[in-house]
C-alpha cells in the first residue's frame, strides 16, 4: 500500500525543469511583489534577496549547478539568525514578512522544478496582500497590478513548460527569437487574465460582506514608527515635521467653512512642564464640567484621518458631537479607545462660541502656573517687569505679543538646541525659532506673570483643494499655540507665532518661511502634488474607507440592503458569473495569435494537415491544386483530394457562385471524412 | 485475515469502478469518434489549485479581519484569475473531438504505440491537451501532450506496454488539460473504440527448425508442365496419358509418370514441431522460426490444426500468419 502510494507520488512529481523564461518571469514576479518589503528591510538583507534572485536568473541562462544542499541549509539558518538579530524575534509583521521573503529567496536557490516555480508565483500574491498591512496608499495600486500580472504570467509560463512534449524539455535553450516572441505573448496572456479578473474583483469588492469588528486583535506598531504629532513637546519636535509633506488628515465641510485664521485643529493639550518638555497632565482625564450647547453649531465637517497610531482625534474648538466612539477630556481633547491604525473617517460638529471653564478651581489654576525652580531667571524678571507695568491681564498679554512683533524675532526653522535656561536663550539671545519655541516661551512668561497657561499642539490651517471642496492638512502644518486662562473668557487661545509671522497663520508654514525646501518646491510641483492628493482623497473615501457601514449605505442606495445572507450569496455568485462569463468568451485561443482564415481555407488546411504524417507537405511556390496532384500519386484515394482542391479553388478564388453553400458543404464534408489512404508502394518506402 | 480484507476491499473497489463506468457511459458517448460536451467534461482543482486556494483564504481572512481593503482587492483578483482559469480549462476541452484510436500491431513485450487523433472543429486553439491512462499508474504512466491548432488535427501517442499475445483492450483513457494556469484540471474519460492485436513474442533462442518442416523432402505433386520427378505404380484415377508405357513394359504393373513443381525451399510450420514446456512457449518458438524464415525470403505456411495457411511469402502473408498465431486460443 505504502509502496504503491510512493510510486504514485513519484509518478505525479515527474521532474520537469522550468525553462529559462519561466525562471526569469517567476523571479521577477517575486522581486516585484517583495519590493516594498525590501525597502523596509535593512539594506544588507534586501541586497541578499536581490542577489539570490539575480543568481537564480543567471543560473538558468548560464546553466549553473544549484548550490550544494549543505551550503543552502547554512545560508537559510544564517538568514533566520539574522532576522532574530534584527527584529528581536520571528514574530511581528515586519519580521514575519522579512522571513517569508528570505524563505522564498532560499527556495530560489533550489528552484529547479516547475512545481517550485509555481509555489513562488503563488506566494507572490501573498506578499502583495501582506504589503497592504503596512500601508494602502494610492501609489501602491500600480504595484498591486504589476505584481499580480507578473505572478499570473509566471503561472501561465510554468503551465506552458509542463505542456511541452517531454523531448524538448532537456534541450538547452539559446535566446532564440521564437522563445522571446512566445515569452512576450505569454506575458500578454498574463496581463489579459489579470485585467479581466478586475471587473470580477470589483463586484466582489462591493458586495462581499465585511466584518464589523475584527476576529482577532489588531497589531501594534503597524506603521513602522511613522512620525506625526507626539504626546510631548520639546524644542524641535514640531520643526521636525516641517519636512514631512505626507497628509495628516482631510476635512470636508458641510455648510459653512471657517476662515483660515480659525482653523486650529486641536490635538494634545500639554499642561505639565519640567523645564524642557511639555507633557499632558492627568488632571484633564475627566470629562469637562461644562460643554458647549448643541444648538446652532456652525461647523459640521467630516475628517478623514490617516493612521497615526495615536488615539486623539483632531477637531476644531469646541467639539460638540462626533460620530466616532471617543471620549472628551476636560481639556477638550477627543480621545479614541484604540489607536488609529488604519484610515478612519468621523463626523464632528464644533461650536466656537463657548467659554471653556469660566470657573477654574484654584488647584488647577496653581497647576497651570507651575514653573520649575531656578530656570530662566531673565524670563522671570521680564515677566515681573510686564506685571508691574500692566495690572490687567489682557493688556499684559497684548504687551508681550507686541514685544514679539516689534522686536527682532524671527520665525525660522534654523534652530539651535536650547540649554538649561531655554526660554532665556530664546527670548534674549537667539530670537529665532519655530512655533514651539514661541509657544513655550510665551507660556513660561504667562505663568511667571501669574496667568495660568498651557500649550495646545495640533495643526493649523490646511490647503483648500480648488475644485473638490476639501481641506488637506499635511504633517508640515503641525503647530503649537498657547491657551491662557482669564476669569472673563476662560481658557483663551493666544497664538504667539501669529504675532511674529502672521503669514504662518494666514497661509501656511511654507510661505511664512520664505525659503524653498528643495528645488522640488516649485509651484508646478506643488500643484501636481495637490492634484495627486485629490486622487488620494477619493481613493481613501471610496476604496480604503469602504467598510461595513459604507457597504450598507451603498447597498441601500441600490436597493439591496434588505437581502438575507443566502440571497446575498446568490447575488454575489450571479454577479460574479455575469461579469466573468462574457469576458471568458472573449478569450478564445488565449494568448496565441491566430491566423484569420476563411472557412474554405480552414477546411483545406485541415485536409493538408492530415498528409503531414506521411511527409507530404506543400512546397513553397506550389499551388494547392499542384500539391493535390502530387500527393494523389502516392494515394489510393487521391481523386477526392484533387476534387477538394478544385472546390477550394472555386470557393476561395472564384467569384461567388450561386451554389456556393453547396460547394462549401461538400468541402466541409470531405474535410471531415477524408483521410489519406496510402498506396502500397508508398507504405513500403515509409516503413523502410 | 489481511488477505481476506484486501480482497473485500478490491471487490468493493471493482464494484465501485463498474458503477462509475456504467454511470459514465450513460452520460454520453465514450468511444471515438466523439465530441466532448459538458456532460463528458469534469473539472476539479489540482493540488496547486488547492494550494493557491489556501493562500487566498489566508489572504481573505487577514484582509477581512484588518478591514484591509486593498488586501481584499488582491484576494478577489486572485479569485477572479482562478475562476477565469477554470472556465478556460473547460473551454479548452469543450467541442474537441476525438476522431479515432489506432495502432500498428506489435510483438508482445514491446510497446503498443496507440495513436489518438483529435480535431478541433470550433476554430479555437487548444493548448496543452494531454492524454494518459485514466489510472495514472497504469501503463508506466505513459502520457503525451500537444497543442491543437484551430480547425486542425493533432495526434497524441501513448506507449502501452504489452505482455501477452492476443487482443489487447486498452483501459479507460483520459484526455485532460491544465491550461492556462495549472490551477484546474479539466478531463474527459473514454475507451478506444476497438481492441488491438498483439503478436506473440518471438522466442529469444529457438531450436533449429526440424527437418520434417521442410517440404522439399516430399515435394508437391505437379502436372505435366512441371518438372519430371519419377515413376510410381499406377493407381486407379490417374489419367491414362500419364502411364509410362515404355517403362511399364519392363514391370509387372503399370507405371505412371510423376511430376513435381520447380519450387524454392518451402516450409510448413506447426506447433507440434516446436519443443516447449507449454503452448505459449511453442507459439513463441514458432514465431521466431517464422520471422527467421521470412527474413531469408523463403516461403512458408502454417498448420494450426484447425486451420491451415498455405505457404506463401511477403508482408501481407507474414501479417496474416502472425495474426493467426496471435489469435490462437
Amino acid at each position: 500500500m505504502i509502496r504503491r502510494w510512493l510510486n504514485q507520488r513519484q509518478n505525479m512529481s515527474r521532474v520537469c525543469k522550468p525553462s529559462n523564461t519561466t525562471v526569469t518571469t517567476t523571479v521577477l514576479a517575486f522581486l516585484v511583489a517583495s519590493s516594498p518589503h525590501l525597502l523596509a528591510m535593512p539594506v544588507w538583507m534586501a541586497m541578499t534577496i536581490l542577489a539570490t534572485g539575480s543568481w537564480r536568473i543567471a543560473a538558468a541562462w548560464l546553466d549553473w549547478r544549484p548550490l550544494h544542499w549543505s551550503i543552502r541549509i547554512v545560508l537559510t539558518f544564517a538568514a533566520l539568525g539574522a532576522i532574530i538579530m534584527t527584529y528581536g524575534a520571528l514574530w511581528g509583521r515586519r519580521a514575519a514578512t522579512a522571513m517569508l521573503c528570505l524563505m522564498i529567496a532560499a527556495k530560489l536557490m533550489e528552484m529547479f522544478q516547475t512545481r517550485d516555480a509555481r509555489q513562488v508565483a503563488a506566494l507572490a500574491f501573498f506578499l502583495v496582500a501582506a504589503q497592504f498591512l503596512f500601508g494602502q496608499q494610492l501609489s501602491l495600486l500600480p504595484y498591486l497590478l504589476i505584481a499580480c500580472w507578473l505572478a499570473t504570467s509566471a503561472m501561465y509560463r510554468v503551465q506552458r513548460d509542463e505542456d511541452q512534449p517531454v523531448v524538448d524539455q532537456n534541450r538547452s535553450q539559446a535566446i532564440d527569437p521564437q522563445i522571446r516572441r512566445n515569452w512576450l505573448r505569454e506575458l500578454r496572456s498574463g496581463l489579459l487574465l489579470t485585467a479581466l479578473a478586475i471587473p470580477f474583483a470589483l463586484v466582489l469588492f462591493a458586495l462581499f460582506p465585511r466584518l464589523a469588528s475584527p476576529l482577532w486583535g489588531l497589531p501594534e506598531n503597524a506603521l513602522d514608527g511613522r512620525t506625526g504629532l507626539s504626546e510631548e513637546m520639546s524644542p524641535g519636535s514640531i520643526a521636525n515635521l516641517y519636512a514631512d509633506d505626507s497628509p495628516a488628515f482631510r476635512v470636508q465641510f458641510d455648510g459653512m467653512r471657517p476662515s483660515q485664521e480659525e482653523l486650529y485643529w486641536r490635538g494634545p493639550v500639554l499642561t505639565s512642564f519640567n523645564g524642557t518638555t511639555w507633557s499632558q497632565s492627568s488632571f484633564a482625564n475627566n470629562p469637562p464640567e461644562r460643554t458647549p450647547s448643541v444648538e446652532n453649531t456652525p461647523w459640521r465637517y467630516t475628517v478623514q484621518l490617516e493612521p497615526n497610531e495615536r488615539r486623539w482625534l483632531f477637531t476644531l474648538d469646541y467639539p460638540v458631537r462626533w460620530s466616532e466612539e471617543a471620549r472628551l477630556r476636560s481639556d477638550f481633547q477627543l480621545l479614541r479607545k484604540r489607536p488609529v491604525t488604519r484610515l478612519i473617517s468621523y463626523e464632528v460638529e464644533s461650536q466656537p462660541n463657548f467659554i471653556d471653564s469660566p470657573n477654574l478651581s484654584p488647584t488647577l489654576q496653581q497647576f497651570a502656573m507651575r514653573l520649575p525652580d531656578g530656570q530662566n531667571p531673565r524670563t522671570l524678571a521680564r515677566a515681573a517687569e510686564f506685571r508691574q507695568q500692566y495690572a490687567d491681564n489682557g493688556e499684559l498679554i497684548n504687551a508681550v505679543l507686541r514685544w514679539f512683533n516689534e522686536d527682532e524675532f524671527f520665525y525660522s526653522l534654523e534652530t539651535t538646541p536650547l540649554g538649561w535656561h531655554g526660554a532665556d536663550e530664546f527670548l534674549f539671545d537667539l530670537k529665532t525659532g519655530y512655533c514651539e519655541y514661541y509657544a513655550s516661551a510665551f507660556a513660561i512668561l504667562m505663568r511667571a506673570a501669574g496667568i495660568p497657561a498651557r500649550i495646545v499642539t495640533g495643526y493649523q490651517g490646511g490647503f483648500w483643494q480648488q475644485s473638490s471642496e476639501y481641506l488637506l492638512i499635511r504633517q508640515s502644518d503641525a503647530h503649537a499655540w498657547v491657551e491662557v486662562w482669564l476669569p472673563e473668557t476662560g481658557w483663551t487661545r493666544i497664538d504667539p507665532t501669529a504675532a511674529v509671522s502672521p503669514l504662518r497663520i494666514r497661509e501656511n508654514a511654507r510661505s511664512a518661511l520664505n525659503e524653498p525646501l528643495t528645488w522640488l518646491d516649485a509651484a508646478w510641483v506643488n500643484r501636481l502634488r495637490n492634484e495627486y492628493d485629490r486622487l488620494q482623497h477619493y481613493w481613501n473615501q471610496w476604496v480604503l474607507g469602504f467598510n461595513s457601514d459604507r457597504q450598507q449605505q451603498f447597498l441601500a442606495r441600490i436597493g439591496l440592503d434588505r437581502l438575507s445572507g443566502p440571497m446575498m450569496a446568490l447575488l454575489l455568485v450571479m454577479m460574479a458569473l455575469i461579469t466573468i462569463v462574457p469576458i471568458a468568451f472573449l478569450l478564445r485561443g488565449l494568448g496565441q495569435q491566430r491566423l484569420r482564415l476563411s472557412e474554405p481555407e480552414r477546411y483545406w488546411r485541415r485536409l493538408v494537415g492530415r498528409l503531414k504524417r506521411y511527409r507530404l507537405k506543400p512546397e513553397s511556390g506550389e499551388t494547392s491544386l499542384e500539391f493535390a496532384q502530387r500527393a494523389a500519386i502516392e494515394l489510393d484515394n487521391g481523386d477526392e483530394l484533387i476534387q477538394a482542391a478544385r472546390l477550394f479553388y472555386q470557393l476561395h478564388y472564384a467569384a461567388a457562385a450561386p451554389n456556393q453553400a453547396d460547394l462549401l458543404q461538400k468541402l466541409k464534408e470531405s474535410a471531415k471524412n477524408w483521410g489519406p489512404i496510402m498506396n502500397s508502394g508508398t507504405k513500403a518506402t515509409l516503413q523502410a | 485475515m489481511p488477505e481476506a480484507a484486501s480482497s473485500t476491499l478490491d471487490e468493493s473497489r471493482n464494484w465501485l469502478r463498474q458503477k462509475f463506468d456504467g454511470w459514465l457511459k450513460r452520460r454520453g458517448p465514450t468511444y471515438p469518434p466523439l465530441v466532448l460536451h459538458y456532460r463528458q467534461i469534469f473539472i476539479l482543482p489540482t493540488r496547486f489549485g488547492w494550494m493557491l486556494g489556501l493562500i487566498a483564504f489566508a489572504m481573505l481572512m487577514g484582509s477581512l479581519n484588518f478591514n484591509n481593503n486593498l488586501g481584499l482587492f488582491t484576494t478577489f483578483i486572485v479569485a477572479g484569475i482562478a475562476l477565469l482559469s477554470m472556465h478556460i480549462a473547460y473551454r479548452n476541452l469543450e467541442g474537441l473531438s476525438i476522431r479515432s484510436c489506432s495502432a500498428e500491431p506489435v510483438f508482445a513485450g514491446g510497446d503498443l504505440r496507440l495513436l489518438i487523433q483529435i480535431t478541433d472543429n470550433a476554430n479555437r486553439l487548444r493548448s496543452g491537451i494531454r492524454i494518459s491512462a485514466s489510472n495514472r499508474n497504469l501503463y508506466n504512466g505513459t502520457q503525451d501532450v500537444s497543442d491543437v491548432e484551430p480547425d486542425q488535427d493533432a495526434t497524441l501517442t501513448l506507449s502501452i506496454p504489452t505482455t501477452q499475445r492476443g487482443w489487447l483492450s486498452v483501459k479507460r483513457l483520459k484526455l485532460s488539460t491544465r491550461h492556462p494556469l495549472g490551477l484546474f484540471e479539466a478531463w474527459s474519460l473514454f475507451w478506444p473504440e476497438r481492441s488491438f492485436l498483439v503478436w506473440p513474442q518471438p522466442a529469444d533462442q529457438a531450436p533449429p527448425l526440424p527437418a520434417s518442416a521442410r517440404l522439399r523432402e516430399s515435394p508437391m505433386p505437379g502436372d505435366e508442365g512441371d518438372e519430371f520427378h519419377g515413376l510410381r505404380n499406377w493407381r486407379e484415377g490417374d489419367p491414362i496419358h500419364r502411364i509410362a508405357w515404355k517403362a511399364s513394359q519392363r514391370h509387372q504393373d503399370l507405371l505412371a509418370r510423376q511430376f513435381s513443381r520447380p519450387q524454392q525451399d518451402e516450409i510448413m510450420l506447426s506447433l507440434a514441431q516446436a519443443p516447449g514446456l507449454n503452448r505459449e512457449q511453442q507459439i513463441s518458438i514458432v514465431t521466431r522460426w517464422l520471422m527467421d524464415i521470412d527474413r531469408e525470403g523463403a516461403s512458408y505456411g502454417l498448420d494450426l490444426g484447425h486451420d491451415t495457411i498455405a505457404p506463401g511469402s511477403g508482408d501481407k502473408h507474414r501479417i496474416r500468419c502472425l495474426n493467426a498465431l496471435a489469435e490462437l486460443p
